[in-house]
């Protein structure tokens, strides 16, 4: 009998070690190539590395309160959060009365509907800004197909402005809203609805008292999905955003590419991580991890 | 009510589709108008095509995608295997551990990622990018092979190490081929994931290695919309879509 | 080195001969430059027999987008054997990324003034051996030994040019002279609202405003700044944005933007016919022109570098020999209208009496050059670019 038997013969035998054995490699990869990233970010913002990249004893906050004085950025910042939570009232406008429809409307074809409705997000994120690029040119068909229709007589100024940076981060994010909201709606007890109007409440009474509060967790995920990457937006701003388009993924870039100040851009990066984790935390402790893994 | 319902809905789809149906019409239009289509022509794509720069790109996206995809699903298909089956203290930390990833706005995981690497003296090019989207690709898989193990039949799995079958043998000849369907419908979400990644590829890239997003966003972010991005976008379009189609028809494998 | 000059001439001569065809008459007198350039390239065939170096198989480059002749680079590479990677960038920022790595895999780079000397002082460029750039003698004095590059340790001249006003002068009068007109309502600002650019580059962009205020365009004063900023704040909702090359180049020649903050030599780029491919030495448009404001402006120099890290140092001094020849820089001039300062001679008159290629001396003495920032200095200009952008 060999050793290696032996060995194998004990990895069987311990649960402890079989856990260690298959988890290792993941997690050895991550932490290294995720996670200690975010160490050297960290370490950079509280002053420990200096300019030649060598690891120095001198912790300091001097970064973050210099970032929190900077009144642009964080106009900037608030701003991201108004876009992104317009976004999300819009995907919620449009995304909600679309899912409640295939989810309640529709008997026979509802798998058709819904991946319908998910195929254009099978075209990448970036080729999706894009296609709308074209579309609201100032040259493009939008323009000349109204301009035809004498709808108007100039052609609308769309692109680069905040409303192209809006509708395409609509037109972008739409689908995140809508899946886990159909989700929702599909195990949504029906047998409660016909309750409620049996009761006697009228349909728009039923879907207010009922379906709404009922469908708050997939809504919730929905926002938290929009939400998240929309905040942090750097390519839709970059390609359709005008001057006043900057969002916070404009200003990481500046300060890390434009100014090469990485310790002030460590710092700001890493309030603006800790602001997400934050809201996620909150919204895992209020409804649980379910719906925002797709 | 529930005519305007289905009129808005029909809008909703108006919506969606549009933009894409005129990216790829425009791409066929002959004349380098965005708003007027004048005629059929194939002109844009057979520059587009002859341009060496385009095929680099798309075989550099391909063969980024395939490693990542393959290293992806074994270390995703480790963890997934943990997470579903064993229970232990730690375990909701590990459950964080996988969700952090796929939260973090990519910029912000990007821009640290190069930063470690220029810490650490690491040259960038084709194994930094590959690296860089392993990092996220390894949550998304754990979390797509997780919802697929979930009622998974372990009986099968029992019998067949009572019938006498080794840890090992179990693995290879039970296990796997019913996590056949899992692994599939991750690996596609991984190779997708990869194949169309733009930010982590931007800040992690070196010297002459550039993939298909690279080369559609440097165009479009300098000169803005034209006909030969349209038609290149097109192209790249139906690459996407062919993997989607993939996708869609190992999800309908998968059932359930 | 020795790529045949036989080659370099057919492009050459080709190439000219193409533009007299396409250009309004004029041929004759481009005949006898042509001759000119025959008997020059002659005699510097003859001086051919030079030692020739082992050149390593490989050379990876790192220029700004549309800055040179593809054609010649490629003949070079074909001769000598060695296989090109030939990247592009569209802003400093992303150079100055990339090379402050030392690890960034490229051998040579092009990098302008003041960002050069920032690398230089991290120790992330490698030291260049003059020795083995003979083509460094036909460098002009001016260029030699810049401010930002005693004793070129680091660099050899690129090109150079300055940042003023490219403008529209059909659609737009009276003509465009001074900052003054981009920042003032009552002049061009208010009349063409929202078909001015201002640059991108925050050097750029507050260089002008601070040159326009009577101030250093390098100040680093509070006050200074905050001076700019409220200029540029108020400036900003007339503008239609702030674009970099490609951008303010497109809207000027479709005419969506009528005044664009802009280098001369992207300007002379939209004006004549030019491509990376071909040689022309017509004008395509005659109706861009190219102010230096009055006020003065920022003046600007690229210079090759070697990274540190690069693993082919031989190709790399063999190619920047190869550019600084007099014949291939003329032709990258006539290529992409930038000026090769050792070029100028063999270029065609009107390119090289053309100001807006070529900045006269006497122009360049007045012009402005940016200082080196450090990080601190960096991070105060952006808060302050950040405030204009909240604006």
């Amino acid at each position: 009998m060999s050793r290696i038997e032996e060995v194998l013969r004990y990895i069987r035998r311990s649960r402890r070690l079989k856990i260690s054995l298959l988890l290792a490699p993941p997690i050895i990869f991550l932490a290294i190539w995720f996670y200690a990233p975010f160490l050297i970010l960290g370490l950079y913002s509280f002053n420990m590395i200096n300019i030649y990249r060598e690891i120095v004893f001198t912790p300091s906050l001097e970064h973050y309160t210099r970032v929190l004085s900077w009144t642009g950025a964080i106009n900037i910042y608030l701003r991201s959060l108004y876009f992104a939570g317009l976004t999300v009232i819009l995907c919620l406008l449009i995304g909600y009365p679309a899912a409640y429809y295939i989810s309640f409307k529709m008997k026979k074809y509802k798998d058709v509907f819904i991946i319908l409705f998910i195929i254009p997000f099978w075209v990448s994120f970036l080729l999706r800004t894009y296609a709308m690029m074209n579309l609201l040119d100032e040259r493009g068909l939008l323009n000349t197909m109204l301009m035809s229709l004498g709808a108007i007589n100039t052609p609308l100024k769309i692109m680069y402005t905040d409303v192209a940076v809006i509708l395409v981060m609509v037109y972008d994010y739409l689908v995140m809203m809508v899946l886990p909201l159909y989700a929702n709606l599909e195990k949504l007890d029906r047998t409660l609805l016909e309750a409620a109007s049996t009761l006697g409440a009228g349909p728009i009474r039923t879907f207010i008292k009922v379906t709404l509060p009922l469908s708050m967790p997939g809504i919730m995920a929905g926002f938290l999905l929009v939400f998240i990457p929309a905040v942090g937006e750097f390519v839709v701003p970059e390609l359709v955003g005008g001057p006043n388009n900057y969002m916070v993924g404009n200003i990481i870039y500046e300060i890390f590419m434009g100014a090469r100040h990485w310790w002030i851009g460590s710092a700001f990066s890493m309030l603006f991580i800790a602001f997400i984790l934050s809201l996620v935390i909150v919204y895992i402790r209020k409804i649980g991890e379910r719906g925002l893994a797709l | 009510m529930s005519i305007f319902l289905k009129v808005f809905v029909i809008m909703v789809f108006i919506f969606l589709y549009s933009p894409i149906a005129v990216m790829v019409l425009f791409s066929f239009n002959e004349s380098k108008s965005l708003g007027v289509f004048t005629n059929f022509s194939l002109k844009w794509y057979e520059k587009i095509l002859a341009n060496p720069h385009v095929w680099s790109g798309l075989y550099n996206s391909l063969w980024v995608a395939a490693v990542v995809t393959v290293v992806s699903i074994i270390l995703g298909l480790m963890m997934a295997l943990v997470v579903t089956r064993y229970n232990f203290s730690g375990r909701s930390i590990l459950e964080s551990i996988i969700l952090i990833p796929i939260i973090i706005p990519e910029i912000a995981e990007a821009l640290s990622l190069m930063v470690m690497y220029i810490f650490l003296n690491i040259p960038m090019g084709p194994m930094t990018v590959i690296i860089g989207h392993i990092a996220f690709d390894i949550s998304y898989v754990t979390v797509v092979m997780r919802a697929r193990m979930i009622g998974y039949d372990k009986s099968v799995e029992e019998a067949a190490r009572t019938l006498g079958a080794n840890e090992f043998q179990t693995f290879i000849r039970i296990t796997l081929p019913m996590l056949y369907p899992a692994i599939l419908a991750s690996g596609l979400l991984a190779f997708t994931l990869s194949f169309d990644d733009l930010i982590k590829t931007l800040f992690t890239t070196g010297p002459g290695f550039r993939t298909l997003p690279l080369i559609i966003w440097s165009s479009a972010a300098r000169g803005g919309v034209s006909p030969e991005l349209n038609s290149l976008s097109s192209f790249a379009l139906s690459i996407s879509f062919l993997f989607a189609i993939f996708r869609l028809r190992a999800e309908k494998g998968a059932g359930r | 080195m020795m790529v045949s000059r036989r080659d370099v001439l057919k492009i050459a001569v080709a190439g000219v001969l193409g533009a007299a065809v396409g250009g309004a008459g004029g041929y004759y007198s481009r005949q006898v430059e042509i001759d000119n350039l025959k008997k020059e390239v002659e005699e510097l065939s003859k001086q051919i027999g030079e030692v020739k170096v082992k050149l390593e198989p490989n050379l990876n480059i790192y220029n700004w987008t549309y800055y040179i002749n593809k054609n010649i680079i490629e003949q070079w590479a074909k001769e000598n054997g060695v296989s090109i990677v030939y990247d592009t960038f569209e802003s400093l920022d992303e150079v100055v990324a990339k090379l402050q790595t030392g690890t960034s895999g490229y051998d040579v780079a092009v990098v302008s003034d003041s960002p050069l000397r920032e690398l230089a002082d991290l120790g992330v460029l490698e030291p260049i051996d003059l020795k083995k750039i003979p083509n460094f003698k036909y460098v002009p004095e001016r260029f030699k030994n810049p401010y930002f590059d005693p004793e070129n340790k680091y660099s050899v001249i690129y090109s150079y040019g300055t940042t003023g006003l490219g403008w529209n002068n059909k659609e737009v009068s009276p003509e465009v002279r001074a900052w003054a007109d981009v920042f003032e309502v009552d002049r061009h600002l208010g009349r063409y609202k929202g078909k001015i650019t201002m640059h991108t580059d925050t050097i750029e962009t507050f260089g002008a405003a601070l040159i326009y205020l009577g101030k250093d365009p390098s100040s680093m004063r509070d006050e200074d700044l905050r001076e700019a900023v409220e200029l540029l704040k108020k400036q900003k909702p007339y503008l239609a944005g702030y674009a970099s090359t490609e951008e303010y180049m497109e809207g000027l020649e479709t005419g969506r933007f009528l005044i664009s903050h802009a280098y001369n030599g992207d300007i002379a780029g939209i004006i004549y016919a030019s491509d990376e491919r071909e040689i022309t030495v017509y004008k395509q448009l005659e109706y861009i022109s190219y102010a230096f404001p009055e006020e003065g402006a920022l003046a600007w120099a690229d210079s090759f570098v070697i990274p540190k890290g690069a693993k082919n140092i031989e190709s790399a001094h063999a190619f920047i020999n190869f550019i600084l020849d007099p014949l291939v820089s003329a032709i990258c001039t006539i290529t992409v209208k930038y000026p090769f300062p050792t070029g100028r001679d063999y270029v065609p008159e009107e390119l090289k009496e053309d100001p807006v290629i070529f900045t006269p001396d006497e122009y360049l003495d007045k012009l402005y050059w940016t200082r080196p920032f450090t990080p601190e200095e960096r991070a105060k200009r952006a808060e302050y670019w950040l405030e204009l952008m909240a604006a």
